[in-house]
């Protein structure tokens, strides 16, 4: 359904070098590597997640995928098309939601805007109808849609731009950010919305996000991007076992024990009577226990994977330059 | 084709609805606006009259030769604007990213970015200024075909007018530096409201050929009055679908080399 080989984007950006006769006659560009020879596959009904800091190259390669950008080189096959070629037929497949960016008509209620698309997608009557209640209805936004854009709070636009982007019922959707800036409470409903949409209507869904949360909760495959190379594509289970190498012990102590036999385990990260963290080696862990359960008493014992979020942090600190 | 005319037909006039809609929410800016216009109208209307107070003839051009181009000017002028509103909200559009948005769907980005904010505020001024310069014509002696030419030659001046439009959309595509491109066509465009002949050799010579304001408007009111020889009405045609294919070739350019907000 998607097929990437060796995408490269090269950014020319201007620099400026504070000499303002340099800035305006003898201006200095520099080529910025946005993406280097990315290739991945994405096939029907798949909700990946991208997941890099910011500048990694995340959503310029949604931009390409969607026909945005022109890419410097490389091969890109979406649906069958090339992207940037813009055929109707490609463009009334996909969708793109952009968190804080909006297509909705800021002065009339969203509902102009969900009748422009009907004509713009070319959908009869019954089934705009049925999609529009469909979407409404998962989101319980069914007074929403009269009310001027511009009355609306940032989550319930979020909402309504979801519903502008999806009454075609586009095949593949692509999601920037769409929870960025959202209260707790939006960004579980954009998240159940998402969840919900894939599995009514088999689309393939590409969701950038800066919370975790969002990938975690709904890709089950990962794709880790920094300054433009893909450090990642798997599972998310899959990221623990090849790059997580630390684990979590946690003991609730039954009495005190002498900071010289806690010690030898390791220095503990937390310790308050009677919790003790430690943070160990995952090859010592067999020893580990073993130690515990013979030198130490304890009430209670908890090992825990090292946190998704931290692997995927030390992932790029280990490709800092 | 007949199909993906009558669809686009029928987007062009929702976003022209959707536009009435939305200069509807706001009485006050309709009237100020409106007023505006009408004051700046009178006003160099009267300066003609003044002008011609004091001679007969300027560079060629009587009295009503020159009323009759400055109406020709202003319609052209508000008829583009009419048509071509959404150009000036453009740079926003790119520098917000929600251009990005427009770019995704299916229909050619001109609908949106080009013709897809209809002003209906300038309606107002055009059909008083139409009726006017219709007064104005038929007191001349004008032959069928001196007026079948004017027309034409005024459509033509729609045509290089939209292709100038088109190469501002461009250039906000290439570079968001060029703060308000239109307005620097808007303020070369209104150096045609006076004839050509006003200005220097050199001058003239650039808005026939460079920057082709004079064809886009002196060029019809010559025509009417049978100043215009063959040639220049060839070369007319000829410079508007040349300006027109540069401006959709430049379009292309900039789409490719297009950065995007935020990308």
């Amino acid at each position: 359904m998607i097929s990437v080989k060796n995408l490269t984007k090269i950014y020319k950006v201007y620099r400026k070098t504070g000499n303002l006769i340099n800035d305006i006659f003898f201006r200095r560009y520099e080529n910025i590597l946005a993406l280097d020879k990315v290739s991945f596959e994405i096939s029907k009904n798949e909700l990946v997640g991208f997941i890099g800091p910011n500048g990694a190259g995340k959503t310029t390669t949604l931009k390409i995928l969607s026909g945005i950008l022109y890419p410097t080189s490389g091969k890109v096959s979406v649906l069958g098309f090339s992207p940037f070629e813009k055929k109707e037929a490609f463009l009334k497949q996909i969708s793109f939601v952009m968190g804080q960016r909006n297509q909705l008509i800021w002065d009339l209620p969203a509902i102009d805007t969900f009748l422009l698309n009907k004509e713009i997608y070319e959908l009869d009557e019954e089934k705009f109808k049925k999609n529009l209640q469909k979407l409404t209805a998962i989101f319980s936004a069914e007074k929403l849609i009269q009310k001027p854009v511009k009355m609306l709070s940032l989550g319930e636009r979020m909402k309504m731009e979801f519903i502008a982007a999806l009454l075609h019922q586009p095949k593949i959707v692509f999601l920037d950010e769409p929870t960025i800036g959202l209260d707790i409470f939006s960004q579980e409903a954009i998240r159940n919305f998402i969840k919900d949409y894939q599995k009514e209507f088999k689309a393939t869904i590409i969701l950038t996000s800066h919370y975790l949360e969002d990938v975690k909760k709904l890709a089950k495959r990962l794709i880790i991007i920094n300054k433009g190379k893909i450090l990642y594509d798997g599972s998310l289970t899959t990221i623990l076992q090849k790059f997580s190498s630390l684990k979590y012990v946690s003991l609730i102590l039954e009495k005190e024990v002498k900071e010289e036999v806690l010690f030898k385990i390791g220095k503990p990260i937390a310790y308050q009577f009677p919790k003790v963290v430690f943070r160990i080696q995952k090859k010592d862990l067999p020893q580990v226990v073993a130690f515990i359960n013979d030198q130490i008493p304890y009430l209670d014992l908890a090992i825990e994977d090292e946190k998704i979020e931290e692997v995927i942090k030390n992932l790029f600190e280990n490709h800092k330059d | 084709m007949f199909k993906k005319i009558k669809r686009n037909l029928k987007i062009f006039l929702l976003f022209g609805y959707q536009s009435l809609k939305t200069t509807g929410q706001s009485r006050q800016a309709i009237f100020l606006f409106t007023l505006g216009k009408i004051l700046r109208f009178i006003f160099l209307f009267g300066v003609i009259f003044l002008v011609f107070s004091k001679t007969k003839i300027i560079a060629g051009w009587s009295l009503k030769q020159v009323v009759i181009l400055y109406l020709t000017f202003n319609f052209i002028d508000t008829f583009s604007q009419l048509l071509y509103r959404e150009v000036y909200r453009f740079r926003p559009q790119v520098i917000s990213g929600n251009l990005d948005l427009i770019l995704v769907k299916p229909y050619h980005p001109f609908l949106r970015v080009l013709v897809g904010g209809v002003d209906f505020l300038d309606l107002l001024l055009l059909v008083p200024y139409f009726f006017l310069l219709l007064f104005f014509i038929f007191q001349e002696k004008i032959s069928f075909f001196s007026f079948f030419l004017y027309l034409t030659l005024v459509i033509n001046g729609l045509i290089i007018s939209t292709a100038f439009h088109i190469f501002v959309l461009a250039l906000g595509l290439l570079t968001t530096e060029v703060d308000n491109a239109i307005m620097i066509y808007r303020d070369i465009l209104n150096l045609g409201r006076f004839p050509i002949e006003i200005y220097q050799q050199i001058i003239s010579f650039i808005f026939t050929f460079i920057i082709p304001i004079g064809v886009m408007i002196t060029f019809p009111v010559k025509a009417l009055f049978n100043f215009l020889n063959f040639n220049n009405v060839v070369f007319a045609f000829f410079i508007s679908f040349l300006f027109l294919l540069l401006s959709i070739k430049f379009w292309q350019i900039g789409l490719k080399k297009y950065q995007s907000a935020g990308g």
